[in-house]
Formats: structure tokens, sequence, C-alpha cells
């Protein structure tokens, strides 16, 4: 999958933004300025191509602070090899992700 | 939580919101899906609450994040295989294709006020004797392209021809007009025109009086929209560009001559230097040679510095008014006969199928070929006519006025584009239900024509056939492609999902 996987300008910045550790759909709105009817169907897509995983965390935690369970997502390991690639093809992206860790 | 906020009515409706997008969603994905959109608006909102950033532009922004979800949930719709393959079976289907061409035909009259220029090229009355009225202009017999003749002939035709009852030369333009620090939009059409043109066209003043020499006629459209309806204008000042004119005369509603856009005419004296446009009122009973070798004879005395014995174009205001039909018929002679001999193979394929071992079956691709070639063939002539004649419907028709022969270009490439594609997408539907061939496997190598391919099988998708395209196809059997129909035993390959 790594080897075939060419991600647009767009779903790079959003595996980008999931590497940099926004785990939520409405975290990685913010930080991408991206509007929810690009982001989520954009992470539904890399889900289904085993770029990123989802999970729910722990209901327990969430019922103790009286609050709903999150979803979270997750750069797989194949995500990661993509990411990388996507980086070299889009200079830009690569430079924010520098800037970004900075 | 002591100070927990009641659930704001933003809140409430974004979770609405999701809810009805929810249907959308595959059953066994619902359930989890609501859960994230749920729970993400409401972290969204205590968070931006607790930290004091709830305020309206958030509320516009969750709001609008929530309208999201129905883009969120038609993907995950859109990605079950079952939608995908119903929707590219309705994408194969030939009513598909029939309903396309009917979508882009009723777009082109949306987009050009209900086929303004069809309509009027079809049912639009003729002015009082204009069955008289004569344009006269250049066209360079190898350069092509319309030009205006030089100016001075109208003097020497008014003086010298015994068969015409007046003539006018116009020079046609865009310009700024204002009219009380009033500006028209679009710079419209400014017609320069000698003092004789209205009395060519025969038609009388609304208001005012038409100038002996020098003054400006603004038509009805023009008056409405630069002085909104005001009588005082006759006797004031519009300003053309640099220059300030003064208004002589308003024409009625009904006149419509060049333009249906607002057209200012500038009547002035056309010195030679200019190059006109000719409308002439020719006596009745003159014949086209001899109208023809009377004005040229007057003409080259004028102008003998001009060789326009060749250049002469003759059109009457109905021969004006029908040009588009009269290039769009050979347009599409030429490219059914280019396409006869290029895509003789595809035509003797094509002949195969209709061949009477199924009538029924024959009959109806027949039909489907010649709806499918019509319908992109009247896109083509009323989407260029409307196009190029935005702006008039006779002669010095066309986006520019003064390109006419821009429309014939349009129709020829517009009609072989559709010949060509009507043939090779007939070649690549199912000889039975003519869907669109479906699941290719390429065997060979990409075609050298447009819409060609070599080297390719494929297959019906509701298993009708197969059609089998060589890779190379041999001088002794240009007839190759190979249509093998599939009997009942194949059918259960091809159940899916109705």
């Amino acid at each position: 999958m790594s080897d075939t996987t060419k991600l647009s300008h767009t779903a790079a910045l959003i595996l980008q933004t999931v590497d940099h550790g926004c785990s939520y759909g409405f975290d990685i709105m913010d930080e991408t300025g991206l509007p929810s009817g690009t982001v989520y169907p954009a992470l539904r897509r890399m889900e289904k191509e085993g770029l990123i995983s989802s999970q729910w965390e722990a209901e327990k935690k969430a019922l103790a602070e009286q609050r709903p369970a999150r979803k979270y997502y997750r750069v797989t390991r194949a995500g990661a090899q993509v990411l990388e690639q996507a980086q070299k093809r889009y200079p830009l992206l690569g430079k924010l992700s520098q800037k970004s860790r900075r | 939580m002591p100070d927990e906020p009641k659930l704001p009515w933003v809140v409430s409706l974004s979770q609405m919101l999701v809810r009805g997008a929810a249907p959308l969603v595959p059953v066994e994905q619902r359930e989890d899906w609501l859960r994230e959109w749920h729970a993400e608006i409401w972290h969204r909102w205590q968070f931006l609450f607790h930290t004091g950033g709830w305020n309206q532009r958030e509320k516009l922004l969750l709001f609008r994040n929530a309208l999201g979800a129905f883009a969120d949930a038609a993907w995950l719709m859109a990605s079950q295989d079952s939608v995908r393959s119903r929707i590219s079976g309705i994408a194969r289907s030939p009513f598909t294709c029939l309903a396309a061409f009917a979508l882009i035909l009723s777009m082109i009259a949306s987009l050009s006020s209900g086929l303004q220029a069809t309509r009027e090229m079809l049912f639009r009355q003729m002015p009082n004797k204009a069955g008289k009225l004569t344009f006269i202009w250049l066209h360079h017999p190898l350069g092509g392209g319309d030009r205006g003749l030089p100016a001075d002939v109208v003097p020497a035709w008014e003086q010298g021809s015994k068969l015409l009852n007046g003539v006018a030369g116009m020079e046609v333009r865009h310009d700024q007009v204002s009219w009380n620090g009033r500006v028209l939009p679009d710079d419209p059409l400014v017609i320069a025109a000698s003092p004789s043109l209205f009395k060519v066209l025969g038609v009388k003043a609304d208001a005012g009086q038409f100038p002996a020499e020098a003054g400006v006629v603004l038509d009805h459209r023009a008056w409405t929209a630069l002085t909104h309806r005001k009588a005082g204008v006759v006797g004031t000042d519009v300003k053309i560009g640099r220059h300030a004119y003064r208004v002589s005369a308003i024409l009625p509603a009904s006149f419509e001559f060049l333009s249906r856009q607002p057209t200012i005419y500038v009547i002035e004296k056309l010195t030679y230097e200019r190059k006109a446009f000719v409308v002439a009122r020719v006596k009745p009973d003159v014949s086209d040679q001899k109208l023809r070798k009377e004005l040229s004879r007057i003409a080259s005395e004028v102008t003998a510095y001009f060789n326009l014995q060749n250049q002469m174009r003759f059109s009457t205001w109905r021969e004006a008014l029908l040009s588009p039909l009269v290039s769009f018929v050979p347009a599409t002679l030429l490219a059914a006969i280019f396409a006869c001999f290029t895509l003789r193979t595809s035509f003797k394929q094509m002949k195969r199928a209709f061949e009477p071992e199924n009538r029924r079956v024959a009959a109806r691709r027949t039909f489907f070929f010649i709806a499918k070639t019509g319908l992109a063939l009247a896109c083509v002539f009323v989407g260029c006519l409307e196009w190029s004649r935005s702006e008039s419907s006779v002669l010095l028709a066309s986006r520019d006025p003064g390109s006419g022969p821009f429309l014939l270009w349009l129709y020829v490439l517009g009609t072989m584009g559709v010949v060509f594609w009507s043939v090779a997408d007939q070649r690549a539907r199912c000889r039975v239900c003519m869907r669109l061939m479906a699941f290719p496997v390429r065997i060979g190598s990409p075609g050298c024509l447009l819409l060609d391919w070599s080297g390719t099988e494929l297959f019906c998708s509701e298993g009708h056939g197969l059609l089998h395209v060589p890779t190379m196809t041999p001088s002794w059997d240009e007839d190759a492609d190979r249509w093998i129909s599939l009997d009942d035993s194949w059918k259960g390959l091809f159940l899916h999902d109705k």
C-alpha cells in the first residue's frame, strides 16, 4: 500500500497533522483550516487505505469525567512511510513539518 | 459539575443536522459515526465555553462544520461497492447519455435567455420591406475575415447607382458611453453611421428628429439603461469615449437592427479613411448579378487603389439571419464525409450490429445512434450560435461584430468532434443493451487516434457479450473487432444488486 499510495496535497497535510499529534477531527480542522466536509472524508479514505487507524478512548475514563468518549486517529507505519514520500514530493509540506517541530 | 451550562441551541441544531445526515451512512457504521460526530460537537462546545472562546463566530463555525457531516456521510455512502456499481451502471446507461445532452441543451437555453439567437434566426419577423435590404462588406478571398469598405464608396453609390433607393455606411465599435455622469456598463455597441441610415432602414423616431448631418440617436434599450427613460434627454450631451455629442432622437422600442444590446448611433459623415459596412435598399426586380456589376464598377472608379471586384460580399437580411444554418449544414456534411473515410472500419462494425438477425435490437441501436448524434449536433449548433451571436443575429454578428467566419470554424470543429465521438461511443457500447462496456482489460497499447484504443477486451456489465479489439488490425481484415455474444450460462457471473 505504502509503495503505491499517492496523496493529494490536502490529504498529505491532514496526515501530517495527525502525525503531529492532532488526534481528533475537530482539532485537525483547527490546525489545517480545512472544513469538516474535507477533513472527515479524507480521514475515512486514509483509514480505509491503512494509513491511519482509529480507536475509541476508554469508556471508563470518559464516564468518570462525565463526557462522551472521543474517537482518535493515529498514523500507522504504512502511513508514516507514505507521509515521508509526500513530504519529499511537496517540499513546502516538509518545511512546514520542520517548522512546527522546532 | 455544578456549573454545567445548558446545551445552547446551536449545539442542538448541529446535532440535529448530524442526525439528519445519518441515514446516508451505511447501517453497520451508523452508530459509530453518530457517536463520533456528537462527541466532537460536544467537546468543541465545552472547550470553547470553558476557555471563554464561545462567541458568535465560533457558533457559526460549529454550525458550518456540522454541515460537513453531510459530505462525510455522502462519502461513506458512495464508497460502498453496491452504490458504486449502481452509480457506474447509471453512468453507462444509454438514457444517461441522452439525458446529459438534454441537460446541456437546457443549460444553454437558460444561459442564453431562452435561446434568443436561435429563436431570432427561426422566427424573427422582417422589418418593413426588409427583403430589399442588402448588406455589403469585404471578405478577402484568400486571407478571409470580414472588413468594411472604404467609406467614400457610400456617397459614390448614393449618387451614381440607378439600382439603389438608398445606401448608408456603418462603422461598428464598442466604447464607453456616459450621460450626466452615469456610465453604461460593459462598453455598449457604438455604430458610427452616415445620416441616411434610418431613411434606408425605413424607421421613424419615437422622440426628437434624426440629425441631418451630425448627432447621436439612442435606441430604446440604450435610452432606458442610460437615462431611465427621461424624455428630456433629447438636446442634451452624451459622452462617447472622450467626445461629447448632442442627442437628437430616440428610436422606437420595436426597432432592432444589428444588436439586441443597448446601441448608440453616432450620425456623422464617414470620411474616406474609415472602413464602413454598408446597408443598401435595392430597387425591386434587380438581380444580384446586375447589382454586383454596377456597384463594383462605381466602387472601382472611386477607390482605384482597391481591388474590390472579388472581395465584395452581398447578403440580404434573410440570408444574413439564416447564415448560421448555411454554415452548419455543410460543416455537418463535411464532418460526415471525413468520418466515412477515416472511420470506415468502425462503420463496418456498426453495420454488422444492425444486421437483421435481431431487428428489434438493430432498430434500437439505430434509434439511439441517431438520437445521440442529433442531440449532440443540436448542442453544438445552438451552443455555438448563442455564444457567437450573443450580441446580434444579422450580418455583422458573432461575438466580435466583424468576424463572421468565426462561427463557421466553430461548426466545423464542433460537428467533426460530435461525429467522431458518436461513432467511437457506439463502438464502445453493448450490442444488445447499449450500455457502455465495462471492465476493460488492456492487452495492447493506446491507439494513435483520439478516442481510439487497440488491444482491449471489454465486457457488458449485464453479461450480454464480450468485445475483443485486437492489438493490430491486419490490412486484410479491417473489420477485426469481435463481438462475442454470451449465452445464459454466463449470467451467474454478472449478477449484481439492482
